[in-house]
């Protein structure tokens, strides 16, 4: 734990940063991890626990250190829903609230705005933006979510969209999003259409497909278009959607904008802007880029009509452009928006940078995917290639999942019983349907997890399907 | 040690407790309070808890507990820990406020996102035609900045109409404050308009006067306004809070000033009514339409640890005499002790009379300073901040045509003020430090126009 004492400060207010000879130094992705210009407001990070190995990379005792925080009787194995922060990075937010604590008002005149601004820098690179006026900082994905969805709300009131004017979203849209979008688009006269995709997904193409016929619907009777919604990683069930094809589609069926949510994006997908041709992109960094709750970028397309939107937290900043209204919303607890530039520290310690993250979290959740589906007799929800870091396994049918409900209390036992913590997932049989798979878990994994943890679950639920378990013995 | 056994009453000590340990039962000594503050840099006269407020390390201890419960197993935090938290300290807020009932109070990260709560209503009561183009909004010119601007987003875009009311300033009685605003509220009702909604400040921020605020609402009532926010951001910890005697339909107060919570954590009350209230977060959850108080517990995965901490501070603040009260009073007693101090050495004027004073003082400049603009006054500030290490606001006074101003023993006239807060951690020697560098400056005939570069 970081004391509380004032940090040891030199005469001329400098900072020294110490980085081990042990990092890698190479760059990843063209960002390199020195990326606070002015030395004078960079917070050193704490010594990297000691390490015997002689690679130039983290090795895994280092890693079990790092995450040494989590609750070790538990089966973590669920990253998706909350991430992760390493405790190199959890002391680095430290430093910067005892920053603030120490003497806000020079904080907040001095330091504050120069250090959002790397963070913004180091995630233009990351994201491959064209301008750092385009990426904001907020508070998460749903944050986003308002800020565009309020701006489409005004576009309707303001009379520049039609009444019935329509927006286009996926059926497996985050429930916050949905509502969002029924308070600020259906409120003001939007129509919403939701497109349903298949689950389980066999193929891409068939969400190409539904796609299309959704627009289609969309621009019904003369009606325009006005935003497209689309997960890049939907979140229950999870799957990769393919988006760049998605954006195309939309861009040759006059969709005025399109909006990508995803809040799984950074260090789970490719997260690049140009190449994906969004209006709005946006991504939580708390969930699998290793930040603390909570801190998330949305990117606004110089060119896609970015202007228009502002935070709805209105501070003296309004009408100075949404990235630099984002930086001050009042007084809060900024911290962790600005430890990205130590979270690249800490992930350029893996080989490969970030990229080898996201590969290796690939490979070992399709292989412990496999494992499970192996055992039970199941199967995946989608082909491994439309999957990153998550994936969709099929529960035994005999479990007798037949509701939400009863996802909901397995779930509760598994954590209770079991130390298992993982989200479950009720899929209706379709029509004509007989002995489907109607129970999914997501699995996650991160670099602190283990194969013994998908061992754990594995041997639980064969443990109650022995037993004769069934979900309707479950009572709240 | 023996002496803490005596006081004790205990002369055989069979207590085998540390004895550097503090009893729960006995107050913060000046020592203990010091050491809760330590985190605070040392060598600033930091007068200006009005600002960002301040957090004992007994807090923030509690506080990366509830950090490290997330990041321990966040999933049964979320669904097992979070909800309860939130009310508790709800509830204790409720109690402290006179709230009739705990779904009457919302948390949420300060006054600004409050702002933007009741502003996001009124504008959509004005597009959704149940308000008419025109009609008026009403608040006093010194409103905080972020307000103004939260009007202009949300209703003067969609044509509602402001009056901005002039608070005299300095300001000797709370008559004047009441007529002034009177006049406001004709002037929003001028031409068969309806005023909509008064902003009331509880405190101001800048000049700072403790406002007359039942008197306000009582007008607002009498007059037919239709909605009265009362925006306290300096209140809770500053002076008492009653909101049912105040009266108001909305009242927001930040914790993180006054009342001892790390950032942030503000309280936003809202009256029952007999209809349901139209008042959302604007970043919508999936708690949306189950009303503000759950839906802003839940405003996607954020650090809630902030607003989980009121009980502890409760503890925090049971160390001191008198519990909050007797800080409230001796913050408020202290400040102005202090103000006077600094208005005898420096020729100039109090703000506002001590009743009209919270633990905050306005304290006038010497007018050889030369601050002529806001510019200069940001220029005093930093250069004391730099140069001095001490950290006030300032605020400049601007005077219009035909006022004559308040002047000082050099009879030149008063253009500026700073601002001087006290907080428990305060001693004589910053207000000292503060009365020396303003002192020096005018012997040295040093201004505003050839202060040293920061």
């Amino acid at each position: 734990m970081a004391s509380l004492s004032p940090p040891e400060e030199a005469a001329a207010s400098s900072y020294h940063h110490r980085r081990s000879k042990r990092y890698s130094s190479s760059t990843t992705n063209g960002v390199s991890a020195e990326t606070v210009p002015d030395k004078r407001h960079k917070i050193s990070l704490p010594p990297p626990p000691p390490s015997s190995s002689s690679s130039n990379f983290i090795s895994l005792s280092e890693i079990e250190a790092e995450f040494s925080h989590h609750d070790p009787a538990f089966a973590r194995i669920n990253n998706g829903s909350f991430g992760c922060c390493p405790s190199s990075v959890v002391a680095v937010q430290r430093d910067w609230q005892l920053r603030f604590l120490r003497q806000p008002d020079r904080f907040f005149f001095d330091e504050l705005k120069p250090n959002i601004s790397a963070s913004r820098a180091a995630i233009r690179r990351l994201i491959n933006a064209e301008h750092e006026d385009e990426v904001s900082i907020v508070d998460n994905a749903t944050t986003a979510a308002a800020i565009v969805l309020q701006q489409t709300a005004w576009a309707f009131r303001e009379g520049r969209f039609d009444r019935g004017d329509a927006v286009v979203m996926l059926h497996y849209a985050f429930g916050s999003v949905k509502k969002s979008v029924e308070a600020y688009v259906s409120r003001s006269g939007g129509e919403v259409i939701e497109v349903q995709l298949p689950f389980p997904v066999i193929s891409a193409e068939e969400i190409i497909n539904r796609f299309r016929t959704g627009l289609e619907l969309g621009k019904a009777n003369g009606r325009r278009v006005r935003l497209a919604l689309i997960d890049h990683v939907t979140s229950m069930p999870s799957v990769v959607i393919p988006i760049r094809e998605l954006v195309k589609i939309c861009r040759e069926e006059g969709v005025d904008q399109v909006f990508v949510d995803a809040a799984h994006g950074i260090g789970c997908v490719d997260v690049d802007m140009k190449e994906i041709g969004a209006d709005f992109y946006t991504s939580n960094l708390h969930k699998w880029f290793f930040a603390p709750p909570s801190v998330a970028f949305l990117y606004c397309r110089r060119s896609g009509g970015g202007n228009n939107l502002h935070h709805p937290v209105v501070s003296h900043e309004y009408g100075n452009g949404l990235a630099v209204e984002s930086t001050w919303v009042g007084t809060r607890d900024y911290s962790a928006q600005l430890v990205v530039p130590s979270i690249l520290e800490f992930v350029n310690r893996f080989e490969g940078g970030i990229d080898g993250i996201k590969k290796k979290n690939h490979e070992s959740v399709v292989e412990m995917g496999e494992m499970l589906v192996k055992s039970w007799g199941t199967q995946l929800g989608c082909p491994p290639e439309m999957c990153a870091s998550m994936v969709m396994v099929g529960l035994p049918v005999c479990l007798g999942v037949s509701s939400e409900s009863d996802a909901v209390r397995l779930r509760n036992l598994l954590r209770e019983r079991f130390c298992i913590e993982i989200p479950t997932y009720f899929r209706a049989p379709g029509e004509g349907e007989t002995d489907s798979i109607t129970g999914y878990v997501r699995i996650s994994f991160q670099v602190y997890n283990k194969p013994e943890e998908y061992h754990r679950l594995r041997d639980a639920v064969n443990e109650l399907v022995r037993d004769g378990f069934k979900c309707t013995s479950l009572t709240d | 040690m023996a002496a803490d056994d005596r006081r004790n009453g205990d002369l055989t000590n069979h207590n085998h407790r540390d004895p550097k340990k503090p009893r729960l039962s006995e107050f913060l000594t000046e020592s203990d309070i010091r050491s809760e503050f330590a985190h605070h840099q040392t060598g600033v006269a930091r007068v200006n808890n009005g600002s960002f407020g301040c957090c004992p390390s007994s807090v923030l201890d509690a506080q990366r507990e509830w950090q490290l419960r997330f990041l321990r197993q966040p999933d049964e935090f979320y669904f097992n820990g979070l909800r309860r938290g939130l009310l508790a300290s709800r509830t204790v807020i409720s109690s402290l406020i006179n709230a009739d009932d705990v779904d009457e109070v919302s948390l949420v990260d300060n006054a600004t996102t409050a702002a933007a709560i009741v502003l996001q209503r009124v504008g959509r009561c004005f597009s959704e035609g149940k308000y008419q183009k025109e009609d008026t909004v009403v608040m006093f010119h010194c409103a905080f900045q972020s307000v103004k601007k939260s009007i202009q987003a949300y209703v003067t875009r969609v044509g509602g109409s402001t009056v901005e009311v002039r608070l005299p300033f300095p300001v000797s009685s709370n008559d004047e404050i009441v007529s002034a605003f009177r006049e406001g509220l004709k002037k929003g009702r001028a031409n068969g308009r309806a005023v909509r909604l008064a902003i009331i400040d509880h405190i101001t921020s800048m000049p700072c006067v403790l406002m007359p605020v039942r008197e306000l609402v009582n007008v607002c009532r009498e007059e037919g306004v239709e909605e009265v926010f009362v925006d306290a951001a300096h209140a809770i910890g500053s002076v008492k809070v009653d909101v049912k005697e105040i009266g108001a339909d909305y009242y927001v107060s930040n914790l993180h000033k006054w009342f001892f919570c790390p950032p942030s954590i503000a309280f936003f009350y809202c009256k029952k009514r007999s209809s349901e209230l139209d008042v959302h977060h604007p970043v919508v959850s999936h708690e949306f339409g189950n009303g503000l108080a759950i839906e802003s517990a839940w405003i996607g995965t954020r650090d809630y640890s902030s607003q989980l901490v009121v009980p502890s501070v409760m503890e925090f603040v049971k160390r001191f005499e008198g519990g909050i009260d007797g800080i409230m009073e001796r913050n408020h007693d202290e400040a102005v002790r202090m103000g006077l101090m600094l208005c005898n050495a420096w020729g100039t004027n109090l703000g506002s009379p001590p009743e009209m004073c919270v633990g905050m003082v306005m304290i006038g400049l010497p007018s050889k300073l030369c601050v002529e603009s806001d510019e200069d006054a940001v220029k005093l500030r930093s250069y004391l901040r730099v140069h001095r290490l001490v950290e006030v606001p300032v605020y400049f006074l601007g005077l219009r045509d035909g006022e004559e101003g308040v002047r000082d023993k050099d009879s030149g006239v008063i253009t500026a003020y700073v601002r001087i807060s006290r907080q428990v951690y305060n001693e004589t020697e910053d207000y000292e430090r503060l009365r020396d560098a303003i002192t020096e400056l005018v012997k040295d005939q040093m201004t505003c126009q050839n202060l040293p570069p920061v």
